[in-house]
């Protein structure tokens, strides 16, 4: 029989590197209560796991280096054996080599580094019988015994006798009897009713017969045993070899093809040879399906489905009412269409909630970043987390994966002091880095803080100075002088760590983090620590959007950003030289930035514009939050505020500066979404633009009227927006 | 054949009865993975498979159908595979259906405790699709 084993590949793929995690979050809680039975217990089921499925697949590396560690865990579980720090860190070394040989291709041969673990875990379990003699033995092709071989053809007499509880195993021995059978020729086969009770005492539940079998086969002695291989405990096995003959028999029956001789002992597992090469054609299938699939659970699935089937309800009910509609209908109609409105945005939510996952899988992956790095410097570090179940978006939990890390490490390499300056600085010696992520005012926080030294803002402006990035008398708060590490190219540190990267700096956590609609705000005190505080939107296909009017187009600013909206009157606005227009509210001048402007309606609708600046107080600026400033966005009017999907412009178009995307609006338009730091860093803000600035507000005009066009035709939108 | 039919009447001896479709047998293990080796292999052999995740699973599912054989990983959350042999073979309509277990070399005492609670065979893992086959062949009518 052949399998296709490529397709059940990633799943197992998935699957172990699921339980790699586990057993490495396991092991590291382990340190703190060693003899934590029922963690053993989970550790030991994973690497169980794991062995099952590489057995299936021929990944013989794998299944070795697993039955050590289930040999070894078998100890610590049974508290034969200490879980001591050398155990763990054998352990915790296993745990990568396993996730290399996940990675790799398939080899026959042991790695060296599986080797030596082994080596080593034996080591460990010194007075351990040797286990790994009993370990499936590695594939060996199986031959087939060839057929024209005449093979001895043997006369058996066995005697097969059940206890009396056999049917207690659930054993037919008719099958036993039929599966004998098919070994050979029987010649006779005689039953013995002699133990069988009065009927007063017979007990059905028991089996008071007993058989006598008489065959003819080609089978040893061992193979025929193996027939009753499962009852040698509840039955009294009898098998005497009679005179032997060439060629005296018949040739066996033709079944026997289909039962090839079998090793008494477990058999080692036969692959056909082809299974390397597909294995390495699933692996590439399943590196380049990773991110495509996601595994959601039953219970969300079913909700959905259950609201689905209200939604058709629902919908039969309307159409019910407007195929016999008479105006006194009128309420019960609005309030159908009110009970589908809910179901639809119940089932908007939970279509939405399908993509999120707990950040505990990206938090889980940081315990072992951390005790890396303290083993590495000699420091003592704690993690901890908190807020695991908190649910994110499974592309924003992707993208969020190296940003994390970086910080993690950071604040590992960086932050946290040596166990001699924590106690000099009379803090305890172990430092604490804690991973938090919680809900806030519609956003997902992920906050990570640690008790080291904080970050010197004196260095900072040293380095900054030395870097050319600030002048050097430049008068900065110590915030603004924080904030300078997000800047490209910038590290603290004299000497590039090996730990926490090399030159890429937190710029990139920023820009990435800026990537997710996210703001990253970092605070720190010299001496007590840093907290690096990430905020994200809910979801990145949903965003609450804030609707403004320019001109006659359609904009869609993210309510996140939004601070305030104001009245705008002339007399308000001050013109600095290099600041271009400014609006001064509440003793904070704020830099104006008109959205006619970057559509490229300035020419066209000057006169309007010119009109409106007279007529005095028509417009509104939006304050917006970009980056670390604030922003006024001058619209004509707010048309309210509204959920929106966003749809790629790159994905249609191409990527406009200063938009995120667009939107579809209930009335079929198109509308851009701003994307408010990136329109920021457009320098849109002097009076007279230079012609480059011109060039780019055109041309994003350009491009936001092709995104309307292209937006029709694609879902053909018959109205023009933008 | 007075015994015969007794035995058959008391649910002793169940005979395969032609044409009554595929057999079915319930699989029970934690890892999705395993489950769906094992039942793939199954099905090309000709099998109905139902899957549980665990012992309290498998006995919910064991309470709205009925399984010709059960193939049980010991190691599970929730309830284990010999705590699922013992209630299985408390209820009288699987009391003698063969239940194979699935096992790993090195752990023989787990098996007895099989055996014990009453476990028909076992299956080692890792396994080989066709051993697997035939050790179904082995236990079923």
């Amino acid at each position: 029989m052949k399998i296709d084993q490529g397709q059940f590949l990633q799943t197992f793929l998935q699957e172990s590197a699921e339980h790699i995690a586990s057993m490495e979050t396991g092991l590291l809680g382990l340190r703190s209560t060693p003899s934590d039975v029922e963690l053993l217990n989970s550790i030991f089921r994973s690497a169980h796991s794991i062995k099952g499925g590489a057995g299936f697949f021929g990944m013989i590396s794998l299944v070795r280096l697993t039955h050590s560690l289930e040999s070894l865990l078998d100890r610590l579980r049974s508290l034969e054996m200490q879980a001591t720090d050398e155990v763990i860190d054998v352990l915790l070394r296993s745990v990568d080599v396993l996730r290399d040989l996940l990675d790799a291709e398939p080899n026959l041969a042991l790695p060296a580094a599986a080797l030596a673990l082994e080596a080593h875990i034996k080591v460990l379990m010194h007075n351990e019988p040797d286990h790994a003699a009993a370990a499936p033995q590695l594939p060996q092709p199986v031959h087939a015994p060839p057929l024209e071989d005449a093979r001895e053809i043997k006369l058996y007499r066995i005697e097969f006798r059940p206890h009396l509880e056999l049917f207690s195993s659930g054993t037919n021995p008719i099958v036993l009897l039929r599966n004998l059978a098919s070994m050979g020729t029987v010649s006779c086969c005689h039953l013995h009713t002699g133990d069988l009770p009065a009927l007063v005492d017979l007990d059905p539940t028991q089996c008071y017969l007993h058989w006598t079998v008489e065959l003819a086969s080609a089978c040893s002695e061992a193979e025929l045993r193996e027939v009753f291989e499962f009852v040698e405990h509840l039955a009294d096995i009898g098998i005497h070899c009679g005179d032997t003959s060439h060629a005296a028999i018949a040739a066996p029956p033709p079944v026997q093809a289909a039962h090839p001789p079998q090793a008494l002992a477990a058999p080692p597992p036969s692959f056909p040879p082809a299974s390397t090469q597909r294995y390495t054609a699933a692996k590439k299938y399943a590196t380049g399906g990773d991110s495509s699939s996601i595994r959601v659970s039953i219970n969300k699935v079913d909700r959905l489905i259950d609201l689905v089937g209200e939604l058709v309800i629902a919908h039969v009910m309307t159409a019910q009412m407007v195929e016999d509609f008479e105006p006194s209908c009128l309420p019960k109609l609005r309030e159908a269409v009110a009970a589908m409105e809910r179901n639809t945005r119940e089932l908007h939510e939970r279509v939405m909630a399908v993509r999120m996952l707990p950040v505990a899988s990206l938090f889980q992956r940081y315990s072992r970043a951390v005790y890396d790095i303290a083993q590495a410097t000699g420091k003592q570090i704690r993690l901890e987390t908190s807020g695991d179940e908190t649910e994110i978006d499974k592309s924003m939990l992707e993208l969020l994966g190296d940003p994390l890390t970086h910080t993690v490490r950071n604040s590992a390499d960086h932050g946290i002091e040596t166990p001699d300056v924590r106690r000099a600085a009379g803090k305890p010696e172990e430092g604490v880095i804690s991973l938090k992520a919680f809900h806030r005012a519609g956003k997902i926080v992920i906050e990570v803080s640690d008790d080291g030294a904080g970050i010197d803002t004196e260095r900072v402006r040293r380095k900054a100075i030395e870097r050319g990035l600030i002048g050097p008398d430049a008068q900065m708060s110590d915030e603004q002088l924080r904030n300078l590490i997000f800047e490209p190219g910038f590290s603290t540190r004299e000497e590039i760590s090996d730990l926490s990267g090399r030159g890429v700096g937190m710029d990139v956590v920023k820009r990435n983090v800026q990537q997710l609609n996210g703001t990253v705000t970092l605070a720190s005190e010299k001496g007590r620590g840093s907290t690096l505080t990430i905020e994200l939107p809910l979801t990145l296909a949903i965003l609450e959007g804030l609707l403004v009017r320019v001109g006659d187009r359609t904009l869609v600013l993210p309510l996140l950003s939004v601070i305030e909206t104001v009245p705008l009157r002339n007399d308000q606005i001050v013109r600095v030289a290099e600041l271009g227009e400014v609006v001064v509210i509440r003793n904070q001048s704020i830099p104006l930035l008109r959205l006619s402007r970057f559509l490229g309606l300035a020419q066209g609708s000057t006169n309007t514009d010119r009109a409106a600046d007279l007529a005095g107080n028509h417009r509104l600026a939006v304050i917006v939050e970009a980056g670390n400033r604030k922003i006024g966005l001058v619209v004509d009017e707010l048309l309210g505020q509204q959920q929106v999907v966003v749809k790629s412009l790159e994905r249609n178009l191409r990527k406009v500066d200063g938009l995120m995307g667009a939107t579809i609006l209930g009335d079929g338009c198109v509308a851009p979404i701003v994307d408010v730091t990136s329109m920021a860093s457009m320098n849109l803000f002097a009076l007279r633009a230079p012609s480059n600035v011109t060039q780019q507000a055109v041309s994003a005009a350009q491009s936001a009227r092709d995104a309307s066009a292209t937006a029709k035709s694609i879902g053909g939108i018959p109205r023009e927006l933008v | 054949m007075f015994l015969v039919s007794l035995l058959r009447r008391t649910g002793v001896l169940s005979y395969p009865v032609e044409g009554r479709g595929l057999r079915k047998v319930l699989i029970v293990d934690d890892s999705v993975s395993m489950r769906q080796m094992v039942s793939f292999t199954l099905r090309r052999g000709g099998y109905e498979v139902v899957e549980a995740e665990h012992g309290q699973d498998a006995l919910n599912k064991l309470a709205v159908a009925t399984v010709d054989l059960i193939i049980t990983d010991l190691n599970m959350p929730v309830m284990d595979g010999i705590t699922l042999i013992q209630n299985v073979r408390k209820q009288p309509a699987m009391r003698n259906k063969p239940i194979l277990m699935l096992t790993t070399e090195g752990l023989g005492t787990k098996k007895d405790q099989g055996r014990a609670a009453g476990a028909t065979g076992w299956i080692v893992k890792p396994f080989d699709p066709e051993k697997l086959l035939q050790t179904l062949a082995k236990v079923l009518p």
